[in-house]
């Protein structure tokens, strides 16, 4: 893995009943780095995030995080594997039955961080995501872009080296949208790599970074071209 | 891992599914006490049964022959594992204890000089019938024994219906500890599913499967603590007021070892055993195929 990538994959192919979803892929996020994961929905892209924290594992290649290689490490070290990166899904996947402090608090109790701590991390990423005085509030009491800034900050509060963002606004209006992709490239400009799987042009135009596309099996670089993406012409080695 | 999260995750757990888990120590109490009852009974059944083998006893009939070889005889006998006393009866003793059973005008009727010497063995109550046997026939090979005797038939019949007794009583105890097992499991399960959403979020931010886990155990720990506690109140209850009240003539049931204590005790922990290990075998299959992406 060179020095600056936080994800390396190599020649990595994956299928599902043999349905073949991946097929030796090579991919590579650097350290710091934005990158849209793009496609059609079902063509595999939460398969490619499933990769990377374990979830699956290929059928062939190495899929590197960090410092781990994720298709090598046993089971006990998976969730440490986990800690080193914030996950955020589509469907929330807040706890109802606690308030929004203790659903972000819960991220750093389970891994056994001290209560003063705790206290203390939660209240920052809470104000990193502008949420502080939503506190006290269950889920059910926030708007779907508010509960997914919860998220956010619960994905934040172990100091992640990179967030995996699998259709963060999927289910949210532009206005909640926006203040999503504000947050993410803030957290991005604190040096957190972000990768986020969307299918929304929108937002990648609106917001442009890398872009890569899922496509027939296989990873493809992108590059706008006035109001298109298009493939990026590699060049020769 | 912090304790205190468990802990209270373990009894927010029973709070948060109430039926579920209120069934699963309602048929843990019930297994528990139906248990306590059959090993109270039983081990009664168990010691009944001992005395009347204590009643047993083993005689050996001697020809006439010289004091050096009824002492050789008596050495051998007392060398043998199971046997606990050899009392010897000389022909006069003999004599003289049925001149006592039949009365002073035996003497008229019979010549009691026709009664042999003899050896009265005490057996060991836990020995069996084969073994008991072996030692019959060890004993008759013996030079100067005449004829060896003893209740077989009682001993065949009382060992038949001991061994009968443990097999049935025994296969109900297990019947009911795997139903009660099956039944913690089967709650620990639905309480599994019904966290599947806390799961899937504790993988995510990295828990560990024993971390995740341990709530789940403590709360069939705690399960089989309620069923168990219930359980042994009302073997107590019944044991200590019910029976002596409705029941008098079973009053005379005894506590196994002589002592509440130990019957309650292994109940108690039996329950909690149960809890332990049903939450414990439905926590580590379920947990671990609980994926993040559901």
């Amino acid at each position: 893995m060179s020095d600056t990538a936080v994800i390396e994959l190599r020649n990595v192919s994956l299928s599902y009943e043999h349905r073949p979803v991946l097929k030796n892929v090579n991919f590579k996020l650097n350290n710091g780095e934005f990158c849209y994961l793009i496609g059609p929905t079902g063509i595999g892209k939460s398969s490619f995030l499933k990769l990377l924290y374990r979830d699956v594992v290929p059928d062939e290649g190495s899929v590197r995080v960090t410092d781990f290689p994720v298709n090598k490490i046993s089971m006990k070290q998976v969730p440490i594997l986990r800690r080193r990166m914030g996950i955020v899904f589509q469907d929330f996947q807040l706890l109802q039955d606690r308030d929004v402090y203790d659903n972000v608090a819960f991220a750093l109790q389970v891994t056994g961080e001290k209560p003063k701590f705790i206290k203390q991390r939660v209240l920052e990423v809470l104000g990193m995501v502008g949420l502080s005085h939503r506190r006290k509030n269950m889920p059910s009491d926030l708007s779907g872009g508010e509960q997914q800034r919860v998220v956010i900050a619960r994905a934040l509060a172990n100091e992640p080296r990179i967030l995996l963002a699998d259709e963060p606004t999927g289910n949210l209006d532009p206005k909640a949208t926006q203040d999503i992709m504000n947050i993410l490239k803030l957290i991005n400009n604190r040096g957190t790599a972000v990768l986020l799987v969307t299918h929304d042009y929108a937002v990648v135009k609106k917001y442009p970074y890398r872009t890569v596309r899922l496509i027939d099996g296989k990873v493809q670089d992108l590059a706008w071209k006035g109001d298109k993406l298009v493939p990026l012409k590699k060049e020769p080695v | 891992m912090s304790f205190k999260y468990i802990i209270k995750e373990g009894f927010a757990g029973i709070r948060r599914a109430k039926l579920a888990a209120t069934t699963s120590i309602f048929s843990l109490f019930i297994a528990i006490l139906l248990l306590g009852i059959l090993s109270r009974v039983g081990y009664n059944v168990y010691v009944q049964a001992m005395s009347i083998k204590d009643l047993i006893e083993v005689e050996v009939f001697l020809f006439d022959i010289d004091e050096r070889t009824t002492d050789e005889i008596e050495r051998q006998l007392r060398a043998e594992e199971i046997v606990l006393e050899a009392t010897y009866i000389s022909k006069d003793s003999a004599s003289a204890i049925m001149r006592q059973e039949f009365g002073p005008g035996v003497e008229e009727l019979v010549d009691l000089n026709f009664l042999p010497a003899s050896f009265k063995l005490k057996v060991d109550t836990e020995a069996g019938a084969s073994q008991i046997e072996t030692l019959v026939s060890s004993i008759q090979n013996l030079r100067g024994v005449d004829e060896v005797q003893y209740n077989e038939g009682l001993l065949r019949i009382m060992e038949s219906n001991l061994n009968t007794f443990s097999l049935v009583g025994g296969g109900i105890a297990l019947l009911i500890l795997l139903a009660s097992v099956i039944l913690v499991y089967n709650t620990i399960r639905l309480t599994i599913y019904a966290k599947r959403e806390l799961i899937r979020a504790m993988k995510l931010v990295g828990a560990t499967n024993s971390f995740i886990r341990s709530p789940f155990i403590i709360e069939g720990v705690l399960q089989g603590v309620l069923s168990g506690l219930m359980a042994v109140t009302c073997v107590f209850f019944i044991f200590e007021f019910v029976i002596p009240l409705y029941l008098p003539e079973m009053g005379l049931l005894s506590w196994p070892f002589g002592s509440w204590y130990f019957l309650t005790g292994a109940m108690f922990g039996l329950a909690v055993l149960m809890g332990w290990w049903g939450s414990r075998l439905a926590a580590r299959k379920f947990i671990e195929e609980t994926y993040i992406s559901g």
